[in-house]
């Protein structure tokens, strides 16, 4: 053992000789696989980090560690970053119940969250409805023979504040297009809604009045939008305790068997809040959490000019009382004398670099107590229409109960573009079957005298004639006929809006019934793949056909991101070491033709083959010992110093990616072990060469030569 | 006496492109144990073939060449190295130090190679050596920082340090000025006289051949004789060979 220990010493001493012989090629070579290794530490932690970050955010928010749905399902399940509004056409699973028995058979399996994965357009009503309603309300109230006067005289000084400004603005557009840029019929009603004697004569017809104003007013406003709520169905309980990041942000969580909608606080604060307010909380973010300027971000310009443009909004809301109220402190904080409000705001809302901190605190001290900072509140009710499977509309009345945030990832839309209803309101607007449902088609049915046919004897029930004699070839569905069910089905979901908003449901009906899909939470993560293998197999024994999939897949394009950077990383680490490998290999060869002579004493004196190879190869493995780890070393202190200081998230993507603001990467021996290995494989390989061309010097080449 | 090397009807050609360059052309020569023996002769006359073949460094194109018994025609390049390693030592005209390595470590590389030693005993073999040679006092020295007799020593040191039975020189003292040349072949007649180490070397210095117990004679790859040194020396030198016969393309370094 000595022996070889003294001959490696030896071998050592050699190599490194040559090493400080050539040092400028040892240099260039070494840097190459400094940077090499630098690269390979610094950007496997960064990698590992963002994956396990990004892992904590998917599993974390809504995927769980395994999502498991129908594997007849048309489409692959995507929970995340989906394009299409409806999400993926999956098969349904009939039985909540028996495809949680069967995965809670695997013994890796923590719980099961039913799901259900849908999107609608919510119309979120405008301003001028809104205000309409609540004078609707007092006239009711008045009627009743509540006192209602004062009320009913603002409400009207504010839709008559309303109708001023839209007259203002078809003023505008006829001066910017013409005339027939507006209809006449627009144009008149308008003209009506201003004129004085409109409103002299309200309180006669009040109701009358309103209704005017609700069918020819109303719908000139164009501050209403649609919004478009991607939203998941699911048992709450189970979900808020499987996904314990999630966290209730405004009001509270839907109660235990009460139908409800949670808003996503990002979707809330993004689509529900008042455009010109949202926007100051994004450029007030963007300076101060991402330090830009407005100066220097065209963004962040757009988002000045659009608040700038975009005071109707605003201005809507405000009855005279308010309009007075605003101008004198607009007046006074902008120092302008100017009496037009809607100028006054555009004027303030034209904020700079100097003065965006004193406007926003200005604007949530001073204005934002007057108006209606959110157009669905908690405890609003949102009235949800959505497309069945079957292509129908369905609209379902729900209580906003709150709103939610996953906890780190509040500043995230991959993480929050998500809202969640209760599982049973999921289904009906999905188009399944409820007890609900199936009891009102009963009565429906049962009013209208229809009772459940059999298909094969709907000719004899229909027109009578006792047993059909070509029943045997009679099986195929006559065309144009439908079953009873679905043509109710049909009919009431067309007709009917269906007020669930304070109805109760059995919370045991969540155990049962339809669902999509089911996040699956595991107790070892580690063992991710074996648990979807045994779901898979548990689900067949069940009879059911479930496919699991894991986070990174359910995911879907956001999952494959860090593989993407991986593979980036990987390619760019290959392309550097194939260089090094190349260069190595050359400064190898040089030396060893170089070296002819020492080369051909040594086997003179009896050097076996094996020990000119060896020696080739420890004296690459020096270089790429000597400098892959000072590379690594380098790597591991940039890590180091990244994890101290952190990496901001640029944007909300980032956000997601890092689970956090920012990203704090750690440091695993593997990365300096993968770094190390590639470095010394490289070394090694890059010696074989050589190795070969010293392995063939003859013994006689030590008799040619000179000194 | 027994022989040390036998060479047989030998011959050697070199090929260079489409030429065949006979070096060796039926050489026989037996060498006994214990012997100093100088090949002589001009430059292109074969010595250094001759030398590379006894050496077993190259292999015969025809006939036979056995080193201690070993016929090396027959042998795997692993063997001969083997044998190179045990049997043989070898001092070169350019002695052929390994530049990065310490006088110490020079003479001590074959041993390391053989790796039977332990450190101790290397250590005292590599002691004894140096003593021996005269230059204990460069031990530590590097190669470059040595004169060239006390670069040869080193060389013959290191040839001696597996205790050999067989020592080739190639033109040991064509490097050195006479004081010196005459000093290391003093050095190694004492050792062939009290190691009883056989040492062949080639050489077309006249004033070698006095040390030789005998010398063979080439000329266009063919030996012309084997003469005792008094001989060799009475005949004359290089003078005294036959005129080389070289034709072009003859090689014979």
């Amino acid at each position: 053992m000595r022996g070889y220990l003294d001959t490696l010493k030896v071998i050592v001493v050699i190599a490194f000789r040559n090493l400080f012989a050539s040092w400028l090629k040892t240099l260039i070579v070494g840097g190459i696989i400094l940077f090499g290794s630098m690269l390979v530490v610094v950007g496997t932690a960064l990698v590992d980090s963002v994956d396990a970050s990004m892992s904590r955010s998917i599993i974390g928010s809504v995927a769980g560690h395994i999502q498991v749905y129908n594997a007849t399902s048309k489409d692959e399940l995507a929970v995340m970053g989906s394009f299409q509004m409806e999400g993926a056409d999956l098969a349904q699973i009939d039985d909540f119940a028996a495809m949680r028995n069967a995965i809670m058979t695997v013994p890796n399996v923590k719980d099961v969250v039913p799901m259900g994965l849908s999107g609608a357009m919510v119309p979120a009503g405008n301003t001028v409805d809104v205000m309409l309603e609540r004078l609707r309300d007092l006239v009711r109230r008045q009627q009743a023979g509540q006192d209602v006067k004062t009320a009913i005289e603002s409400q009207k000084d504010h839709v008559r504040q309303i109708v001023g400004v839209l007259s203002a603005d078809f003023s505008n557009i006829g001066k910017i297009f013409n005339e027939k840029a507006v209809s006449a019929d627009e144009l008149e009603a308008v003209r009506r809604a201003s004129a004085p004697d409109f409103w002299t004569e309200f309180d006669k017809d009040p109701l009358g009045s309103l209704e005017f104003l609700e069918n020819r007013i109303a719908p000139l406003a164009s501050d209403a939008d649609m919004l478009f709520l991607r939203y998941v169905g699911t048992d709450l309980a189970a979900f808020s305790r499987s996904f314990d990041r999630m966290k209730i942000v405004d009001g509270n969580t839907i109660p235990p068997g009460k139908r409800g909608f949670l808003f996503s606080k990002w979707v809330y604060e993004q689509q529900v809040k008042l455009k010109t307010a949202h926007r100051l909380d994004d450029l007030r973010d963007a300076i101060v959490k991402r330090g830009k300027t407005i100066a220097k971000d065209p963004d962040l310009q757009r988002m000045v000019k659009l608040n700038t443009g975009e005071v109707k909004e605003i201005m809507l809301q405000l009855d005279n009382q308010q309009v007075t109220l605003f101008r004198d402190k607009l007046q006074k904080e902008i120092g302008s004398q100017e009496t037009d409000v809607s100028r006054l705001l555009s004027a303030f809302f034209r904020v700079d670099d100097g003065n965006i901190m004193r406007r926003y605190q200005f604007f949530y001290d001073q204005l934002a107590p007057s108006l209606t900072l959110y157009r669905v509140r908690v405890g609003d009710t949102l009235t949800i229409k959505a497309f069945t499977r079957s292509g129908y509309v369905q609209s379902v009345n729900l209580r906003v109960y709150g709103t939610f945030a996953f906890e780190g990832l509040e500043d995230s839309h991959l993480a929050g573009e998500l809202n969640l209803m209760d599982m049973v309101s999921f289904r009906e607007l999905y188009g399944f079957s409820t007890p609900e449902r199936d009891k009102e088609i009963q009565a429906i049915k049962a009013s209208a005298g229809l009772k459940d046919i059999d298909r094969d004897k709907v000719e004899s029930e229909l027109f009578g004639g006792g047993a059909d004699e070509n029943s045997a070839d009679n099986n195929e569905k006559p065309a144009g006929i439908v079953d009873a069910e679905t043509a109710l089905r049909g009919l009431a979901g067309r007709a009917k809006l269906v007020k669930r908003e304070n109805e109760a449901y059995d919370p045991a009906q969540l155990q049962q019934g339809v669902v999509l899909n089911g996040a699956v939470i595991v107790k070892d993560p580690r063992l991710i793949r074996q648990t979807m293998a045994d779901i898979e197999a548990a689900g067949k024994k069940a009879g059911l056909t479930l496919k699991a999939i894991d986070w990174q897949k359910a995911s879907g394009l956001v999952g494959q991101f860090v593989t993407m950077i991986r593979a980036v990383l990987y390619i760019s680490v290959l392309i550097i070491f194939a260089v090094a490998l190349v260069i190595i290999n050359n400064a190898l060869v040089m030396a060893t033709l170089e070296r002819m002579a020492e080369i051909g004493t040594l086997r003179a004196v009896g050097a076996q083959r094996r020990f000119l190879l060896g020696m080739l190869v420890v004296e690459a493995l020096a270089v790429g010992g000597l400098f892959g780890g000072i590379g690594s070393a380098l790597g591991a202190g940039i890590v180091a110093i990244l994890r101290a200081v952190g990496i901001p998230a640029y944007n909300d993507i980032f956000y997601f990616f890092f689970s956090g603001p920012r990203l704090h990467p750690g440091l695993s021996v593997t990365n300096v072990a993968i770094a190390l290995a590639i470095v010394l494989v490289v070394s090694a390989m890059s010696s074989i060469y050589p190795g070969i061309l010293a392995m063939r010097v003859s013994p006689r080449q030590a008799m040619q030569s000179d000194e | 006496m027994k022989n040390i090397v036998s060479v047989k009807q030998v011959f050697k050609n070199y090929t260079l492109g489409t030429f065949v360059v006979p070096a060796l052309r039926g050489v026989s020569l037996d060498v006994e144990e214990g012997e100093f023996l100088a090949i002589a002769g001009p430059s292109g006359s074969g010595k250094t073939t001759l030398l590379n073949l006894i050496g077993c460094v190259d292999t015969p194109t025809e006939g036979t060449v056995q080193v201690a018994g070993n016929p090396t025609n027959v042998m795997s390049d692993r063997q001969l190295t083997r044998l190179r390693l045990h049997t043989i030592g070898f001092i070169f005209q350019s002695f052929n130090l390994v530049s990065v390595l310490s006088v110490f470590q020079n003479i001590e590389l074959p041993l390391l190679l053989q790796r039977s030693a332990a450190a101790k005993e290397r250590r005292s073999r590599v002691e004894a050596l140096l003593d021996r040679v005269g230059i204990r006092e460069y031990e530590n020295h590097r190669p470059s920082e040595l004169s060239g007799g006390q670069r040869q020593r080193v060389a013959i040191a290191r040839a001696l340090v597996t205790r050999p039975q067989l020592v080739l020189a190639d033109e040991p003292t064509a490097n050195l000025d006479s004081v010196t040349g005459t000093n290391i072949l003093d050095l190694m007649k004492e050792l062939n006289r009290t190691e009883k180490t056989t040492f062949i070397f080639s050489t077309h210095d006249a004033r070698v051949w006095a040390y030789a117990s005998s010398v063979v004679r080439l000329a266009d790859g063919q030996l012309i004789d084997r003469v005792s040194a008094e001989e060799a020396v009475r005949v004359g030198g290089v003078g005294g060979l036959p005129k080389s016969t070289t034709t072009a393309g003859v090689r014979t370094t």
